[in-house]
């Protein structure tokens, strides 16, 4: 399927989605809800683009995250109108995550005006939505948007430390704004209002996981027993694999 | 087309009892209740009138209304100490109770039915034909008015394609807001491949103060199912759910017993009028919030997900309920089909306006002297619906603006009123048909207001999905605030309208998208407002507090003293006869005053 985007010809898979063809591409879209692991949510509107399809008289606006591309069509990431968008949503959001480089840096490179900061609960949050989804794929779904329109905000449920939750800290690291606090002293881990004790790496002995975390994982059949960190782990495979060659 | 009154088959005599929602409010099952206890009391009666508790008539600020026929009499606000004189004077003797009757403000004469006020004289029945008519609990009734004879005609007569071509011809849209062309979408549903297909009726009605929907569920809940059915006919679904806003007690309960009845009769079931055609519905309670009605959200509550909209860039007529074609229409909507298939599409493309056809119900509301539903061809103006039918603006005020389609539309102005309304001249004028609801503004109504009450109310009804629509509505709650308190500045009027094209172009769902409608359309009729709430710190309706500081005309006040009655802090004095003051030390602006005095002796500084 032939896809002009900017005046250059593609090949898109049918009903894949407008961003997935663009980063396949190298064409740069920005997004603050999409993750290469869970698709496009449709959230942040930051990346509206223009399509045409066949058989259409004028363009429009859609979200290149969500949107399957099912016929030719001509596709246009940036103009005018799509920078005036994103340069409101950046104002928008700026606003939720006061002093977070990644919402100033964006501030300033699309020019967006200052409107006084809001308090957001957590602080900084800019409701992408990934956490949940992070949290979900790992199985928990410990996390979730609580509320809605204004109010809406991400918390366990009740705000209670939960049943759920096993202190992977997974929605913390796919988080772009760091909104998720995770408190680390020793052998101890706080996360969402719960607090987990860590289980040393018995090669390098570096506190790296939660003893929920472990063992709900050994449980869902992953990694042996050995009790290995990210860095050792990988290490051992690279080794396992070269005996194995050998 | 066949949507007049029929005054019951035989002479019998029938006492129609409003016991709609609003009547019901007002001791309407109380009179219907004294009437079946009081006829007991009359041996003398040989053949007993027939007693029915019908639907709203739409006039509910007159009701309990209890009608007569075969005579056609229509007595108002009844109560049931009324009931024995009713009795006893009009069924036993035929003599009229004047004091009963509607009394036309004008020629001041008392008339005999309701269809001769001028609130129901220019009004056109066809999705409310049969409420007020009928008791909503007896299929017999919805039959002995022509019910379930279109499904007939379609089952026995006419293929699928054939039911949806006649649906096309007659260029019906979509009553729930967007006006989609409904044939169209049954031929996508219908062309759409898998053999499981789905029927949705949208009974959400989360519009505030729309009642229209409500009024159909709970007036003829048949002409909703038989509409369905013939929907599912078309395009070769199995099932259909209605989904009933969770606080419509008594549409859920009239639409279950329907739904029951309809299957006893075999017009449900697995064997469709003896045709082998299979079709069932099932009723769900709404999920509560204002974006449960978008159908995106409504087909994720459905399905036990949260109730937040979805792109729609594959139509649910493709990908729908639990990912199978599905349509869903409207009650208003489903409540046109019979009639349209019955009588064929020419009579009902005759009435309306080139590319909107048909009648729409509104609910009329706000200041103005008649209030209720009214159905009306499209394309009657909007001074028709406010002077005519509506008596105009109440106390004699005049005339400010119109509110259409609720928390989407907009405000139009006095230089508008002459708009035929259709679904298109809405839009153009920066409004929408919505749902259709209709409320009448006076000079006393603050239009920075307007926009801040609808802009607030979406703020808990969003559901806070994507950033256009909640940062949006946050912000501009913020700034519309602020202009009502006196703290706007200039650049703030481009900072509204920025932030309404990002939620026009970029929010995910219609409301978001339809969200700035009330603020965009009040910034391009009423700007001056605007400005004078910036520039000024005057707001000129009286309404903004903190800009609103009154005073009373010595020149003009006669001392009446109904002003100083209603202040609620006695800011007021004055002795009878003489000009009252106001002490500003102790009001606190409210306005209140100022909107009681029947002689504009209070002012605005
Ligand atoms: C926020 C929102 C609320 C809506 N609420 C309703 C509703 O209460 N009832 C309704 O019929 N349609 C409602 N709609 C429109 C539906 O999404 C859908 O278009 C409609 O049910 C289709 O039926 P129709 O074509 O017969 O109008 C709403 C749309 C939006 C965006
Ligand atoms: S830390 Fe808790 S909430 Fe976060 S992803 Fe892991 S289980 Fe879910
Ligand atoms: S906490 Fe982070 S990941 Fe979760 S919604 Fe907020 S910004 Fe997104
Ligand atoms: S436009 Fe508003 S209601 Fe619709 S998805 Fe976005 S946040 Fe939700
Ligand atoms: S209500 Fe009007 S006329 Fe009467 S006392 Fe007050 S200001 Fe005077
Ligand atoms: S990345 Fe597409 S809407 Fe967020
Ligand atoms: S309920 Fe009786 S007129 Fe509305």
């Amino acid at each position: 399927m032939k896809i002009t985007v900017n005046g250059q010809e593609r090949e898109a898979h049918a009903g894949e989605s407008i961003l997935d063809l663009c980063r396949r591409e190298g064409i740069p879209i920005p997004t603050f809800c999409y993750h290469q692991a869970f698709g496009g949510q449709g959230a942040c509107r930051m990346c509206m683009v223009e399509i045409k399809e066949d058989g259409q008289s004028r363009s429009r606006l859609v979200a290149a995250c969500t949107y399957p591309l099912t016929k030719t069509a001509e596709i246009i990431t940036e103009s005018e109108q799509i920078q005036r968008i994103r340069r409101t949503i950046v104002m928008l959001l700026a606003r939720r995550a006061g002093e977070n480089p990644l919402l100033e840096e964006l501030s300033r490179a699309y020019g967006a005006a200052h409107l006084p900061a809001i308090t957001v609960e957590p602080a900084n949050c800019i409701l992408c939505g990934l956490c949940i989804h992070a949290c979900a794929e790992m199985g928990r779904s410990a996390i979730w948007s609580m509320f809605r329109g204004v109010d809406k905000r991400i918390a366990t449920p009740y705000d209670e430390a939960s049943d759920d939750c096993m202190g992977c800290a997974a929605c913390a690291r796919v988080c772009p704004t760091q909104a998720i606090k995770v408190e680390e002293e020793d052998a101890v881990r706080k996360i969402w209002n719960k607090t987990f004790a860590l289980v040393s790496c018995s090669r390098c002995g570096k506190y790296y996981a939660t003893r929920e975390e472990l063992e709900y994982l050994s449980k869902h059949g992953d990694f042996g027993q050995q009790q290995l960190c990210e860095t050792c782990r990988k290490k051992n495979l690279a080794y396992n694999i070269k005996t194995f060659q050998q | 087309m066949q949507t007049e009154m029929n005054l019951g088959s035989d002479d019998r005599q029938t006492v129609l009892v409003c016991c709609g929602t609003g009547c019901t409010a007002n001791g309407g099952r109380e009179v219907f209740n004294a009437f079946e206890t009081s006829l007991q009391d009359h041996p003398e009666i040989q053949v007993l009138p027939v007693v029915k508790a019908t639907g709203c008539n739409g006039w509910c600020e007159k009701g309990p209304l209890v009608r007569l026929l075969p005579r056609d009499i229509t007595y108002c606000s009844v109560a049931p100490a009324d009931v024995d004189e009713i009795i006893n004077k009009t069924l036993l003797d035929g003599v009229l109770v004047k004091r009963l009757l509607y009394r036309d403000p004008v020629s001041k004469e008392h008339l005999t039915s309701h269809h001769l006020t001028d609130f129901y004289r220019k009004q056109h029945k066809i999705a409310l034909r049969n409420i007020g008519e009928i008791d909503p609990g007896q299929i017999d009734d919805y039959v002995q008015r022509g019910g379930y004879q279109a499904l007939q005609k379609a089952l026995l007569g006419m293929k699928g394609q054939e039911v949806i071509d006649t649906i096309k011809a007659s260029g019906l849209r979509g009553r729930g807001g967007g006006g989609f062309p409904t044939g169209q979408k049954w031929q996508a549903c219908r062309n759409a491949s898998g053999n499981t297909k789905y029927i949705i009726c949208n009974g959400d009605e989360g519009d505030p103060g729309a009642f229209m929907d409500r009024s159909i569920m709970e007036g003829d809940p048949h002409t909703v199912i038989e509409g369905m059915i013939l929907g599912a006919y078309a395009v070769g679904a199995s099932h259909g759910y209605i989904y009933v806003r969770d606080e419509y007690d008594l549409a859920v309960q009239y639409l279950r017993k329907a739904v029951d009845d309809a299957r006893q009769r075999g017009y449900l079931g697995n064997n469709i009028l003896n045709t082998g055609f299979v079709f069932d519905i099932d009723l769900i309670r709404g999920g509560g919030a204002f974006v449960c009605g978008e159908e995106t959200a409504l087909i994720a509550s459905i399905e036990g997900r949260v109730g937040e909209p979805h792109d729609k860039y594959i139509f649910p007529t493709e990908k729908g309920l639990w990912g199978k074609p599905t349509v869903i229409n409207n009650v208003e909507t489903w409540a046109n089909v019979p009639v349209i298939v019955l009588h064929g599409p020419a009579s009902f493309a005759a009435i309306g306006t080139a590319n909107s056809k048909g009648t729409k119900v509104f609910s009329l509301v706000g200041k103005v002297v008649n209030t209720g539903l009214v159905e009306v061809p499209m394309g009657t103006t909007l001074r028709e619906i406010i002077y005519e039918i509506g008596g105009g603006v109440l106390k004699k005020r005049s005339f400010k603006a119109v509110q259409t389609g609720g928390p989407s539309g907009g405000c139009i102005p006095a230089e508008l009123l002459d708009l035929p309304i259709d679904f298109d001249s809405l839009t153009e004028a920066g409004s929408m048909m919505g749902s259709g609801g209709l409320i009448v503004m006076d000079d006393r109504t603050c239009m920075v207001e307007v926009a801040r009450y609808y802009v607030n109310f979406l703020a808990g009804e969003s559901c806070g999905k994507c950033t256009p629509c909640r940062e949006g509505i946050r912000a501009l709650l913020e700034i519309l605030t602020r202009i009502s308190e006196g703290q706007g500045s200039i650049g703030d009027l481009d900072l509204l309208e920025d932030i309404s094209f990002t939620m026009q172009q970029a929010s995910l769902c219609a409301l978001g998208r339809t969200a700035p409608n009330p603020v965009l359309s009040t910034l391009r009729y009423f700007r001056e407002e605007y400005l004078e709430h910036i520039e000024q710190h005057r707001c000129p309706a009286g309404v903004c507090r903190a800009l609103s500081i009154f005073y009373i005309d010595p020149e003009v006040c006669n001392g009446c003293g109904v002003c100083a009655r209603h202040c609620a802090v006695n800011a007021i004095q004055g002795e009878k006869k003489q000009a009252h003051v106001i002490d500003e030390s102790i009001c606190i602006h409210c306005g209140e005053c100022y909107r009681q005095c029947a002689f504009d002796a209070i002012k605005l500084r």
